[in-house]
């Protein structure tokens, strides 16, 4: 088995991957386009270049370039591109930043699993921004989706029911235990906020009486905040939760997607083998486990100077 | 426009004696700030607005509506007033607003004895509950105002009063014209602030240019109106003043709406943007990204259609502006040979700007305006003081025009601690972009002022463009965007905005792509298993210029152009905001704003010019002759009135705002 660690480095620099069409639509096209310039932007240092022009009109050459040019391995994981932490980090102290990160879980991977990814992934975003700890760490759990128009009881309950059977809802039990490594970095003053992302007043209610330490923030989707139920907005002024706004959504890297990012198609890395048989990807199943993203806004300018995404997957035989 | 200490102002003749000192002194002044400050590093975003109000006067017997010239007794109030509240004793039922926290608001005088401004009593930052302040500051300011005005009283922000300039008594108290100073046949001197400084300007402005100042609206060609249209206020025979001379020889033109005075122009009330850049690095780059933006805001703000009670063909105020303060003479105008003075200037002190500063690599040598004018002596001077080319071409720039209101006393010796040389020629170019040097003290920073918005009648847009701006700003340095195009096309597109429903009908120039090019990862150690790679910019572009831009409309820019075009001003500020932590609330209020800009942009809701077109034409005392009479205006006003209070709420007004409050939320975050 492998794990492949893929990485966006730093959006800031990238132009067009941040800027999708108008955005009020939840989506991962930002994680998606930005992996796939990554890889093809690293790709291209390495291919053959031709006459020395590097002003991009020239042939690309870049499907050439067998994969383990521009990947590297470390500790049994593979670098989707290689990363040179030396070259990433933040230009100013730790103090003039507000750095948000945001760990999305995925399906089919166990509250134990999900321990182990979290420190995984905190320890990427801290090697990456050259930064010993965070301002805030939400936590996405999948098939948790708040919407605002659903927030009916019944319906919640419903799906509290059925969650477990279709295995869509992340059950509470293993919420609350996941929360315990995110508790950790709070204690460990990795993380001086935690929160959690795309919970109803009903899943709060549940969830609360089961931390050690609350989370102060509740993420929620901005499609039409206006709208935004009042028994949240009263729920989360009572508990002291801060109630702030994404476009993410949840279901951030469904393995397809990962296999057509790393695969042999048309628009792919060549990481993984294709079905031809001579090729020389990673062959096995591509299974995502986690994505982490993380932003670090200088603090009484508004500039935002860094963000980015890892995303680990496993490529099992 | 601040005051300066009184002392004895020098008449033109003299004036025009001591100018080449005062610009010496200015240039060695701003030498020494910029020494001292040029290192100044890591200041915060610190930004304010400043409000513009007209202050009138209803006559409700009579239906009419007049300017009050009371600007000096309300600030006298207003200043006593915060007296009182150092007491503990502050007019009580302001108490309930004032939860906030805030600092008293701070009120100005302003050129127009029936103005004045208000700015917040502290800076804003950009913490995200600070934007939520800011509409709230705003009413707060517009209520302070109102308390200490007589209760016929009220303070609107409309550009223009719309009958400045009539041959009947619109000014409270009343008042002759044709006054020594500005010598106006429709204005009487006591229009301007009495503070010396004011007809000091105006007098020297007009005696430097050699006549009056001479302001040409084009008329707005309705049914009934007469054609040739020729101005029915023109007083041909009056010979009180040599200047009276200026119509008998043509300074009034057929199908025009003629003016003579500063007032005209400088009472004009705008929406002015400053904000503190990190360092000076920062400050040159958002001068030089915001200027661009100039045109499209001034289009998209739109609010004068009407001049001297006529409804005009042009939406926007200001070419009116540029034109009261010209003081460029006939020499320099190139209607005569250059003899006396030193060289033609294209354009008025009041105009688009014509530099950029920025020492950035994509600013291509292309961009730079080709007419520029630079003073090469004071160039010189400042660059053997260490400044770079870019940024003393600009002050070289800004230092060809004479000081024109210079106090004898400031005469005496030059002393570098101070700044009064160096802000008499700063202060009084009047450019849509400034890029203002930290003031001795030890707060400030470098700054950036956005100048060529138009005040809007509700607060809560004036709030919505100041924001807007703001969040631009945040975009631009967040995702380096570029909007570089040749300055001349800036120019031209100034020209543009001015067309009656340029907003929708118009198109501008603009950069196609503002976003930075892939950086390219550079293999720096080819041959190793684990290459260092870095990234780096690809080299500065060197592609046709013409193939960087294109003429795009406003809804294209503010919205976004289909497929792969222009991205949109406002999905880029979107995308900021996405990357960002907002709470909901604010995130609720910022799309209200953003919603208003959008639609505004699109033509789903009408700009403020537009509304008051409309509304002249359909009124009942209309005669489809272009006259906007006393019971129109008085109508107009009351409506405006209306609406500042009620946002459109009551149906008037709602062309302008409907989208405004229809998206607000009920029982929820924003509520």
């Amino acid at each position: 088995m492998t794990n492949l660690i893929l990485s966006t480095s730093n959006l800031m620099n990238g132009g067009p991957s941040i800027i999708g069409r108008p955005t009020s639509e939840k989506s991962n096209v930002e994680l998606i386009n930005a992996l796939r310039s990554n890889f093809l932007l690293s790709k291209q240092a390495f291919a053959p270049s031709l006459n020395g022009s590097s002003d991009g009109s020239s042939p690309d050459t870049s499907s050439d370039v067998p994969y383990s040019r521009w990947t590297a391995r470390e500790n049994g994981s593979l670098f989707v591109p290689s990363v040179d932490f030396s070259q990433s980090g933040l230009a100013e102290e730790r103090s003039q930043y507000d750095i948000t990160v945001k760990l999305f879980f995925l399906p089919h991977t166990s509250a134990s699993e999900r321990c182990k990814h979290t420190k995984e992934a905190i320890d990427l975003v801290l090697r990456e921004l050259h930064m010993p700890s965070i301002d805030l760490l939400i936590v996405s759990f999948p098939g948790v989706s708040f919407d605002a128009d659903d927030e009916e009881e019944e319906e919640e309950e419903e799906e509290e029911l059925n969650g477990s059977q279709h295995g869509e809802g992340d059950d509470m039990k293993a919420m609350a235990e996941t929360w315990k490594a995110i508790e950790w970095l709070h204690e460990k003053r990795i993380a001086s906020q935690i929160g959690v992302s795309e919970f109803g007043s009903e899943r709060l209610q549940k969830f609360l009486p089961q931390t050690k330490v609350r989370p102060s923030v509740d993420q929620i989707n901005v499609r039409d905040c206006c709208v935004v139920p009042k028994a949240l907005i009263l729920y989360a002024k009572q508990e002291k939760i801060e109630l702030l706004t994404h476009n993410d959504c949840t279901n951030i890297l469904p393995s397809g997607t990962v296999r057509e990012l790393l695969g042999t198609g048309e628009k792919g890395a060549g990481v993984l083998a294709g079905p031809e048989e001579e090729s020389d990807g990673l062959k096995g199943e591509v299974e995502p486990q986690w994505v982490v993203k993380y932003t670090a806004v200088v603090r009484d300018r508004g500039v935002i100077e860094n963000k980015g995404y890892f995303a680990m997957a496993e490529v099992r035989d | 426009m601040g005051l300066l200490a009184l002392g004895t102002p020098l008449d033109w003749p003299e004036a025009k004696k001591k100018a080449d000192y005062v610009r010496q002194w200015g240039i060695e002044q701003l030498l020494a700030i910029w020494k001292r400050a040029k290192g100044k590093e890591r200041d915060a975003l610190r930004w304010g607005d400043e409000i513009e109000y007209l202050v009138v006067a209803f006559d409700e017997d009579r239906q009419k509506v007049k300017l009050s010239l009371r600007q000096a007794d309300i600030l006298r109030d207003l200043a006593e007033d915060s007296v009182l509240k150092e007491q503990g004793g502050y007019v009580p039922d302001l108490q309930a607003v004032q939860h906030h926290g805030d600092s008293i608001p701070v009120f100005h005088p302003e050129f127009g004895r029936f103005m004045l401004e208000a700015t917040p009593g502290k800076p804003w930052g950009i913490g995200f509950k600070d934007l939520l302040d800011v509409e709230p500051n705003m009413k707060w300011r517009r209520v302070i105002a109102k308390d200490h005005m007589n209760s016929n009283e009220y303070p609107i922000t409309l550009t223009t009063f719309p009958r400045l300039g009539t041959r009947d008594d619109f000014i409270e108290p009343y008042f002759q014209p044709s006054g020594e100073r500005l010598r106006s046949q429709f204005l009487p001197d006591e229009i301007a602030n009495p503070h010396i400084r004011f007809p000091t300007l105006a007098a020297n402005i007009r005696s430097r240019r050699g006549r009056k100042v001479e302001i040409n609206v084009p008329v707005f060609k309705d049914d009934k109106t007469p054609l040739p249209f020729k101005d029915p206020t023109v007083n041909y025979d009056l010979h009180k003043w040599p200047e009276d001379d200026d119509v008998r020889n043509g300074a009034a033109k057929d199908d025009h709406i003629y003016m003579d005075a500063m007032a005209f122009g400088m009472g004009s009330c705008c929406l002015q943007i400053t904000f503190q850049a990190k360092n000076i690095i920062e400050g040159r780059k958002l001068y030089d990204q915001l200027s661009p933006l100039g045109p499209i805001m001034l289009a998209l703000t739109a609010a004068t259609p009407i001049y001297k009670g006529f409804l005009a063909d042009t939406d926007v105020r200001w070419n009116q502006i540029g034109r009261a303060v010209d003081d460029r003479t006939r020499e320099e105008l190139g209607e005569a040979p250059l003899k006396h003075d030193r060289w033609r200037i294209p354009k008025s002190r009041y105009a688009s700007n014509s530099t950029y500063i920025s020492q950035d690599p994509r600013l291509r040598k292309e961009y730079m305006d080709p007419d520029l004018v630079v003073d090469q002596d004071l160039k010189q001077r400042l660059m053997n003081g260490g400044m770079d080319d870019l940024l003393a071409t600009h002050f070289a720039h800004l230092f060809i025009r004479d000081p024109i209101v210079i106090f004898a006393e400031d005469l005496k010796e030059l002393d570098l601690n101070k700044t009064d040389h160096f802000e008499n020629l700063q202060s009084t170019n009047w450019q849509h972009m400034r890029f203002k040097p930290p003031p001795h003290d030890k707060d400030t920073g470098w700054r950036v002022e956005f100048r060529p918005m138009e005040i809007q009648i509700t607060d809560f847009e004036n709030a919505a463009f100041s924001i807007l701006i703001v969040l631009i700003t945040r975009a631009i340095l967040s995702f380096d965007l570029n909007f570089y195009i040749p300055i001349p096309l800036t120019t031209a597109n100034m020209e543009t905005a001015h067309a009656r429903n340029a907003v929708l009908e118009q198109k501008f120039h603009f950069r196609n792509d503002p976003l930075p090019p892939r950086p390219m990862k550079v293999n720096g150690a080819s041959g190793t298993s684990t290459p260092a790679h870095q990234t780096s910019r690809p080299p500065t572009p060197t592609g046709p210029v013409e193939d960087e831009h294109s003429l795009m409309t406003i809804d294209e820019i503010i919205n976004g152009r289909s497929g792969k075009g222009f991205p949109g001003l406002i999905p880029l500020v979107e995308s900021y905001l996405n990357s960002v932590n907002v709470d909901v609330e604010t995130r609720c209020e910022l799309a209200r704003y953003l919603d208003l800009i959008s639609k505004r942009a699109s033509g789903q809701l009408w700009t403020t010019a537009k509304w008051i077109r409309h509304f002249v034409r359909e009124n009942e005392d209309y005669k489809g002759d272009s006259v906007v009479s006393e019971h129109v205006n008085y109508d107009l006003l009351k409506a405006v009135e209306e609406i500042t209070e009620n946002e459109g709420k009551t149906g008037v007004g709602e062309e302008m705002l409907r989208s405004g409050w229809a998206t607000r939320p009920q029982g929820s975050a924003c509520g």
